[in-house]
């Protein structure tokens, strides 16, 4: 087929529209696109209804990463302002004016199963480990460009805005103690078991448990993050609804399977890009020829050398 | 202008000593600052004359606009350069970037990579190409003995130039779009009259316009600062171009807003519906006024209404990225003295040097009267030699 201009055109056009149309028009979750967790995949069950707010955790997760403890205290609870380039974890306390129960709230990162940072990061410096779903941060590959602080709907990302060679700062699920076959260290100092360790799916299943057991105790009966953004590796249970502790309200589909559906199609196997390159070049090839002729016969009229 | 420079790049030094956190006003929530939203988001919407002009001319065939191409290559080099350069400051771990030359390291599905891969390598391959027959007329007038050169290059350039302007055209509408997608993943922490599967096409639309409104800017100001002629129906055709772009785009944005049921958003008194507001008030009144300076054939109205049709549009490529972007409810971000003088200075030194150009190259254009009005080679090499970039256009045959 002979590409013309109008045939090029229209072909474009038809194919904007019909993207268009698609990608305004909501339809059905794409269940495939959202990635599942795998198999064997870690997790952390916090119920807050559990947590006595006592921050052992958060000592020992500064401990456990080697970092000086946040003293910018929120007395008497001894807990930081928020998460920060030395605090990968804290607990929170949310004390609601009107008197009703207060609950406190321990924030981490929440190793998403489809992670919105995993899919924002362009050289893969942040990635997660195909059998524990650890979303863990690689330095030498990190060119600091923060897009994942934009992106992580939580805002877990912390940069080191101080320094020549700042780092990206996260729960990175205590991966060296998990390797010597230690428990992360938030899980193992908890003297309420308010923040327990174990595979994902057990977790599912315990967290489905209590609120069975307490059906009253537990908002909406069920846990955060079986199927929120797509499903985090840490669920949260609590007495209080969950946007009170600051957990955002997500769909079920995760942040790229819904955001990026277009992106991925349009790039895939570059083959869009490469059409259209072809299709560019056939019509300017066409064009140049003529723009050629015409500055040969202006050359010869003038007698100038002629300008590109 | 050379002064706010050597600031800039005496404050990127600090930066660098110092960390971003000390230099700028950036924080965990607001991770990017002016340097990324200003700079890269909106000035090479601006710098995207050489990909919006430049199909106006090679696929539609808008002759007499190859009489801008020259201004349009240069400020595109321009803005981008200095826009990229800022970047190369702005990121924390700048050394790690030559992961850029191994794919396996690749995200193919970020749109950060393909901005971090296609910008560069716009910048260094067709845009740079473009700019360099503009260097070899000047060669060949100076130093007559070495055409031979000009002429091997020159050739070499004619043979590869329709792949290069191809190149040239795609890589902006691919990158000009991923700006777009980078605030997808924001996902709901974009205003929703903001956040739409679109905004990838809404940012090359953007661009499209905001790079023709800059190039009549520039003929403009260059015509008022250095007294150059304007040539007028150029300058019209411009502008009833840009205001066709904006018109349709206008258009899919309200449309878009209205068939994802968010208009009801607009009548709220919030700041987002505010700008909203602003941003469509500037765009209508850029089409009527572009409009207007076509029909009256007016400078002074081109003048205002590319002035206007640019403003609107860096407005809409600043809001997703910062005024309308809502991490959290407690967090702010105001740009310090030193990003606000670091991009200033940036700025400064693609002027500068944009001025340099101009005053050393065939840069601007001659009018097309004086084309008309030629009547032997002589008035010809006479404007040549007072560095009149002469339109090698189809005017005689229009």
């Amino acid at each position: 087929m002979k590409v013309t201009r109008r045939s090029l055109l229209f072909s474009m056009v038809g194919a904007a529209s019909a993207l268009a149309t698609d990608a305004v028009v909501p339809t059905e979750a794409h269940a495939k696109e959202t990635a599942k967790a795998p198999e064997n995949a870690v997790a952390m069950l916090y119920d807050a209804t559990r947590c006595v707010g006592c921050q052992a955790c958060v000592s020992a997760c500064a401990e456990a990463g080697g970092l000086v403890r946040d003293t910018q205290v929120d007395s008497p609870r001894q807990s930081a302002r928020g998460l920060s380039d030395s605090a990968r974890s804290i607990v929170k306390l949310y004390k609601p004016a009107d008197g009703s129960p207060i609950s406190f709230v321990k924030q981490q990162c929440m190793h998403c199963v489809d992670p919105a940072c995993v899919a924002s990061c362009m050289f893969r410096a942040l990635s997660k480990d195909p059998v524990s779903g650890v979303v863990r941060w690689n330095p030498s590959r990190c060119v600091g460009c923060r897009y994942c602080e934009i992106v992580c709907p939580y805002h877990i990302p912390r940069f080191q805005w101080s320094g020549i060679n700042p780092r990206i700062v996260k729960c990175d699920f205590c991966q060296d103690r998990l390797a010597q076959g230690h428990d992360p260290a938030c899980t193992s100092v908890c003297p309420t078991q308010a923040v327990v360790f174990g595979k994902r799916s057990g977790l599912l299943a315990e967290a489905t448990l209590r609120t069975a057991k307490n059906p009253e105790k537990y908002f909406e009966r069920r846990a955060f993050g079986e199927h929120e953004g797509g499903g985090t590796q840490v669920l949260y249970l609590s007495r209080v609804s969950f946007d009170k502790l600051g957990l955002p309200k997500l769909g079920s589909e995760s942040i790229p399977a819904k955001y990026l559906k277009w992106q991925k199609r349009v790039y895939s196997y570059f083959l869009a890009p490469t059409v259209v390159y072809a299709a560019l070049v056939c019509v300017l090839r066409k064009n140049w020829k003529r723009h050629q002729a015409h500055l040969e016969e202006n050359e010869e009229s003038t007698g100038l050398r002629p300008q590109l | 202008m050379c002064a706010f420079g050597a600031v800039a790049c005496v404050l990127a030094l600090y930066r660098e000593a110092a960390g971003l956190g000390p230099a700028s006003g950036m924080n965990d929530a607001y991770a990017w600052g002016i340097w990324k939203t200003f700079n890269i988001m909106v000035l090479t919407g601006l710098g995207s004359g050489s990909f919006a002009i430049g199909i106006a001319v090679w696929i539609f065939g808008q002759h007499r606009l190859h009489s801008v191409m020259r201004t349009a290559v240069l400020s595109s080099f321009l803005t981008y350069a200095s826009g990229l350069t800022l970047l190369g400051i702005d990121v924390g771990r700048p050394w790690n970037f030559f992961s850029i030359l191994l794919p396996w390291r690749w995200n193919a599905h970020s749109p950060m990579l393909e901005i971090a891969f296609c910008m560069p390598l716009y910048t260094a391959v067709p845009l740079l190409i473009e700019n360099i027959p503009t260097a070899l007329d000047w060669i060949s007038e100076r130093w007559p003995e070495l055409d031979f050169i000009v002429f091997l290059l020159e050739s070499l350039i004619k043979r590869i130039y329709p792949f290069v302007l191809g190149l040239g055209f795609l890589l902006p509408a691919m990158h000009q779009s991923s700006l777009g997608a980078l605030m997808l993943l924001a996902g709901t922490q974009v205003h929703p009259l903001w956040q739409t599967p679109l905004l990838p096409l809404f940012y090359v639309g953007a661009a499209a316009f905001m790079g023709f409104a800059f190039v009549s800017f520039i003929l403009l100001v260059s015509h008022l600062v250095w007294d150059r002629p304007i040539d007028i129906d150029v300058l019209c055709q411009m502008s009833r171009i840009t205001a066709w772009i904006i018109a349709p785009w206008l258009a899919l944005r309200f449309a878009d807003v209205v068939l994802r049921g968010n208009l009801p958003l607009a009548f709220q008194t919030t700041q987002p519906a505010a700008l909203f507001w602003l941003e469509t008030l500037l765009l209508v009144a850029a089409v009527a006024l572009l409009l207007r300076a076509n029909r009256n054939r007016s400078a002074k109205l081109a003048f205002l209404a590319s002035v206007v049709a640019a403003v609107g549009g860096m407005l809409y490529r600043f809001d997703p990225t910062t005024l309308v972007y809502q991490p959290s409810a407690s967090a702010s971000y105001f740009p310090s003295l030193i990003e606000l003088a670091v991009t200033a200075g940036f700025i400064s030194l693609a002027v500068a040097a944009f001025s340099l150009f101009a005053k050393v190259l065939a840069i601007l254009p001659a009018p097309t009267e004086l084309w008309y009005a030629m009547e032997s080679a002589r008035t010809l090499a006479w404007m040549r030699t007072k560095d009149y970039a002469v339109t090698e256009d189809y005017a005689a045959a229009d």
